[in-house]
Formats: C-alpha cells, sequence, structure tokens
C-alpha cells in the first residue's frame, strides 16, 4: 500500500493524562514526524509502556488526545479504526501470540488479520532468520521471537511503526541487524517509527529524537545530535564549577550537575563553544544516558 | 468479524484436536461404563462447549496476545463476535463429529463387525436415536448455558481474575438459588409447573415431541449466547488491556 503522505505529525499525544491508582500520566505531549525516529526513554515504570498503549487504543485515556495516522486513539480498536491499523506496525517486548502456535500459523494469523499481508517478504525475512515454519512460538528464544515480531511488524508494510523495548533481549548482532532493517523501513517516504526502549545505545545509532518520561511526565523531548553531538560533560573540581557558574557561559536555569566524591561533573550544552571558553576543564562527549542521569537525578546550583 | 473468526479458529485448531481425542477417550469410557453410543455425541458437545470458551480466554493472556490482537486491523466487536463464532463453530463441530462417530459405530455393529454381546448394546435403534438427539440436544444448551455465562466474565476481567470470581458467580447463580428455593418452603406442597415440565417430557415419547424439543433446545441456546454476546460486548468496550 502506497504511504499516505501527512503534513502533521503521524503519531501525537497533546496533555495524554490517565490516572491508576499510584500512578499517573500528566498531560504527556510527544509526537512523531514523517521521516523521524522518535526513542522514548525512561526508567521503568515511568510511563512508556501506558503512554504506549495509551496510542494505540487499548487503554481508555481521562484526558487529553492521542491519534496515531490522524485517527483518535479511542476510534482505533472501533470498527472504523481499522483501516488505520492496517498502516501501524507494533512490537511489544514479547512474541505477542500464544505459545502453541507455530510459525506457520503466525504468518496465517498475519495474513488473515492484514489485506496488506506480503507473505513472500514475510518467507525472506523468516528464511533470513533461519526460522522453521514449524517451530512453535514457546520454543523460540527471546531473541528469535523479537526478531520474528519485528518481522511480522514490517511484512504487512506499515507506515508507522510502534516498538516498546523491541531490542531488549537481542544480542549486539541481532541487534545491529534489527536496526538495519528499521533504518530499511524509514528508507522508504512517508514512514515514522517511534521507539521505546532501554538501550540507550541503540538509539544514539537511529533515532532523530528522545524524549524521555519520568514519573508521568515527559521531561525533556530533544533532538539526538544536541546531546550527543552538541553537549557534553565537563568535569570540574569545585573551584572550576564555581567559576563556570559565575561565568554566564552556562546559563544558570540550564545548570545541572552530578556530584561525585572528587569532583563536580556539568552538563553543557555546547561542549565546543565550553572547551573554548575554558580549555583547562577537560569536556567529554554526552552519551542520551549521561543526559538522562542529570536531567533525572542531577542537581542544579 | 471474519477476520477475527478465522484468526481465532487457527489459534484454536491445536487445541481442538486434543480436545477432540480426550473427547472421545471419555465417550469411549462412559460409552463401555454406560454400555452405550448415546453419551458420544453428548460429551463432547459439552467439552467443546466449555472448554473452548475457557482455553480461548487462557490464550488471550498468554504473552499477552490479547493486547497484541487489539493493536490488529479488529474492533473490540471484532474480537467478541469473532470468539462467539469460534465457540459455537467448536461445540457444533464437536456434535457433528460425536454423532458421526456414534452413527460409525452403530453401524459398525449392526454390520456384525463387532462381537454379538456388544453389538446388540450399541446398535442404535429408532428410539436411541431420538434418545441421542435429545441428549445431544440438552448437552448442547447446557454447554451454551455455561459458555454464556463465564464468558462475559471473562471478556471483563481476564482468565486469571476471572478464575478467582468465577466460583462465586456459580455458586450465586445456579446453587444458592436451589438452596434458597428447596428450604424456601415453596415447594412443601409440590413443585410449581411440575405438570406442565411433565407433559413437556411426555412430549419425548414421540418423535415429532423430540423433535420440537431438540429444535426448543437449539433455541434457546442461541438466545443464551446471543445475550451473552451483547453483554461481552458491552463489557469488552471499556476493558483495559
Amino acid at each position: 500500500m502506497a504511504n499516505v503522505i501527512s503534513s502533521g505529525p503521524l503519531i501525537e499525544a497533546r496533555g495524554l493524562t490517565k490516572h491508576y491508582d499510584g500512578f499517573s500520566l500528566k498531560e504527556v505531549n510527544l509526537s512523531v514526524g514523517e521521516g523521524e525516529v522518535v526513542g522514548f526513554v525512561g526508567q521503568n515504570g515511568a510511563g512508556k509502556s501506558t503512554t504506549i498503549k495509551a496510542l494505540l487504543g487499548v487503554i481508555g485515556i481521562d484526558g487529553g488526545e492521542a491519534s496515531i495516522l490522524g485517527t483518535l486513539s479511542d476510534k482505533l480498536t472501533r470498527p472504523s479504526g481499522a483501516a488505520t491499523k492496517e498502516r501501524i506496525g507494533v512490537v511489544f517486548d514479547a512474541m505477542s501470540l500464544p505459545g502453541h502456535v507455530k510459525i506457520a500459523d503466525v504468518e496465517r494469523i498475519h495474513a488473515h488479520a492484514y489485506t496488506t499481508w506480503d507473505a513472500q517478504y514475510f518467507s525472506k525475512l523468516i528464511a533470513d532468520l533461519g526460522l522453521s515454519v514449524d517451530k512453535r512460538v514457546k520454543d523460540l528464544s527471546r531473541g528469535m521471537g523479537m526478531k520474528l515480531s519485528l518481522a511480522c511488524a514490517l511484512a504487512h508494510h506499515p507506515q508507522v511503526l510502534i516498538l516498546d523495548e523491541a531490542t531488549a533481549g537481542l544480542d549486539p548482532m541481532a541487534r545491529d541487524e534489527a536496526l538495519d532493517r528499521l533504518r530499511d523501513f524509514m528508507a522508504e517516504p512517508g514512514r515514522a517509527i517511534l521507539m521505546s526502549s532501554h538501550i540507550t545505545s541503540d538509539l544514539e545509532r537511529i533515532a532523530d529524537r528522545i524524549v524521555c518520561i519520568d514519573d508521568g511526565r515527559i521531561v525533556f523531548d530533544k533532538p539526538k545530535d544536541e546531546i550527543t553531538d552538541e553537549a557534553g560533560i565537563a568535569r570540574c573540581r569545585k573551584a572550576d564549577f564555581e567559576r563556570v557558574a559565575a561565568s554566564g557561559v552556562v546559563l544558570s536555569s540550564d545548570l545541572r550537575c552530578l556530584h561525585h566524591e572528587y569532583g563536580i561533573d556539568l552538563l553543557v550544552p555546547d561542549r565546543f563553544a565550553f572547551a573554548k571558553s575554558f580549555p583547562e576543564i577537560p569536556v567529554d562527549r554526552m552519551t542520551i544516558d549521561d543526559y538522562m542521569a542529570f536531567t533525572l537525578k542531577g542537581g542544579v546550583r | 468479524m471474519k477476520r477475527a473468526f478465522l484468526i481465532e479458529l487457527t489459534i484454536f485448531r491445536d487445541y481442538g484436536i486434543q480436545l477432540l481425542g480426550l473427547g472421545l477417550l471419555v465417550s469411549v469410557l462412559v460409552g463401555v461404563g454406560m454400555q452405550t453410543v448415546l453419551v458420544a455425541p453428548s460429551v463432547i458437545t459439552t467439552m467443546f462447549f466449555m472448554m473452548g470458551v475457557m482455553a480461548a480466554a487462557a490464550y488471550d493472556e498468554q504473552n499477552d496476545w490479547g493486547r497484541f490482537r487489539l493493536t490488529m486491523p479488529l474492533s473490540r466487536r471484532d474480537v467478541v463476535l469473532g470468539r462467539y463464532g469460534a465457540i459455537v463453530v467448536l461445540g457444533l463441530s464437536g456434535m457433528v463429529i460425536g454423532l458421526a462417530a456414534a452413527f460409525l459405530v452403530s453401524g459398525l455393529a449392526a454390520m456384525g463387525v463387532l462381537p454379538n454381546n456388544l453389538a446388540a448394546k450399541l446398535v442404535l435403534d429408532s428410539e436411541a436415536t431420538y434418545g441421542m438427539a435429545f441428549s445431544t440436544a440438552l448437552c448442547m444448551f447446557i454447554g451454551a448455558t455455561v459458555a454464556s455465562v463465564v464468558a462475559p466474565v471473562y471478556f471483563k476481567l481476564g482468565q486469571t481474575k476471572a478464575t478467582q470470581y468465577l466460583p462465586t458467580v456459580i455458586v450465586l447463580l445456579f446453587i444458592l438459588p436451589v438452596i434458597f428455593l428447596a428450604n424456601s418452603g415453596l415447594f412443601d406442597n409440590g413443585i410449581p409447573g411440575l405438570d406442565a415440565i411433565t407433559s413437556i417430557l411426555e412430549l419425548l415419547n414421540t418423535s415429532a415431541g423430540v423433535t420440537v424439543i431438540c429444535a426448543v433446545l437449539v433455541v434457546l441456546s442461541a438466545i443464551a449466547l446471543s445475550v451473552s454476546a451483547f453483554v461481552s460486548l458491552k463489557l469488552y468496550e471499556s476493558r483495559e488491556l
């Protein structure tokens, strides 16, 4: 099916609110535009899966709005949402079919479900994985199950992929292959991926933007390059830190630091500019994990 | 709905075969004990209706299949109607296979393939055939009723939670009313409507009567399943997965 080119975001949440006993999603705003891969990060229980479930309409919401491909999420599980779901590929954190089902039946089930199911492409993906169609889901390793899930999500040629911890359980080689598949997927115009993951090194390799959620709130939403290419960690002694803070090179509103026994790590939004201003202070490259640590655990001055 | 129905059948296929094997074994054991083939369709029909609905709910929870299914191009309505369609097809398949097995054994007995003393007991004469038709229809009604009661509970709560609550539901619906009525004194002067029931049962003495009662049981089963499907639709609309 030809992808429909959309002017607005392909995936969007505006003020998404959902209350449970002891946990709430609080006015989550999130958007994934055409051609974008958005990495969705956060600690366990921060609200990533809840947000994804709300976007997919498998749970109701208490406030705000969510939509995928222009269809409101609460319509996705109604008869009118079926056509939109033909264009959505979903991978949860495990192979989501009963264990007794054989891979041949996995194919049948998807062929029944999707009018756009491409049996030939699926066979190719399965052959690449070296999986026998007689194998049962329960006999697959976690990694193989995830690969099969990804193959199922890709084989109906979706426009949007939503992956919830899809690379969890994969070894580094398999994660490489999975990321290659995702890059191939994104090579077609009009597509987008929302990908939650704890393995931020994967996101560093594929994501365009990183959205972090903590305790049900979005705490940052930044282009990945701003984090990994521009930002840095200044390894300061206490005196350095005071000097940097007083200089105004880092705005006091942006000043986030992590205190260690032997010094203070300081988040600097532009490590190259910082290195020019303070050549004597070592500045390291920032990873997404580091950025999360500064944002979630770091203190302000 | 067709998509959901076909998916259900694909999921059910292996279990259906297992269940059929079990049903035939139970039928043989009960049949040998009672020295009749009458029981085969009744046993298999009841098993297929009741076990089908329970197994389906269990599969929904395996690997979060129930949640993932809703990310496919299926609506909640499709899921519910597909499930009821699959339960009915499974139950009726059990009935057809049970009847075929009973007629096959009876046919073999009539052809003299089986030992004489066994053959005499297994041949279905006209009276036994009508008896089998009635017991099969009654067991279909029982199976469909149980499926109709438990399916909405499974749709609302899922299999794990429903397993905790269903014994209470069964006790409240089927056991407490009997205990209450038995101890209420209402039946001290005889069971009201017993005459009507007796006259209905007398219909079983005629082939036309058996046909009518079987038809009524089929209609009652369809009504029970339809009402149940309606309730399940309402409950599943708001289910959080």
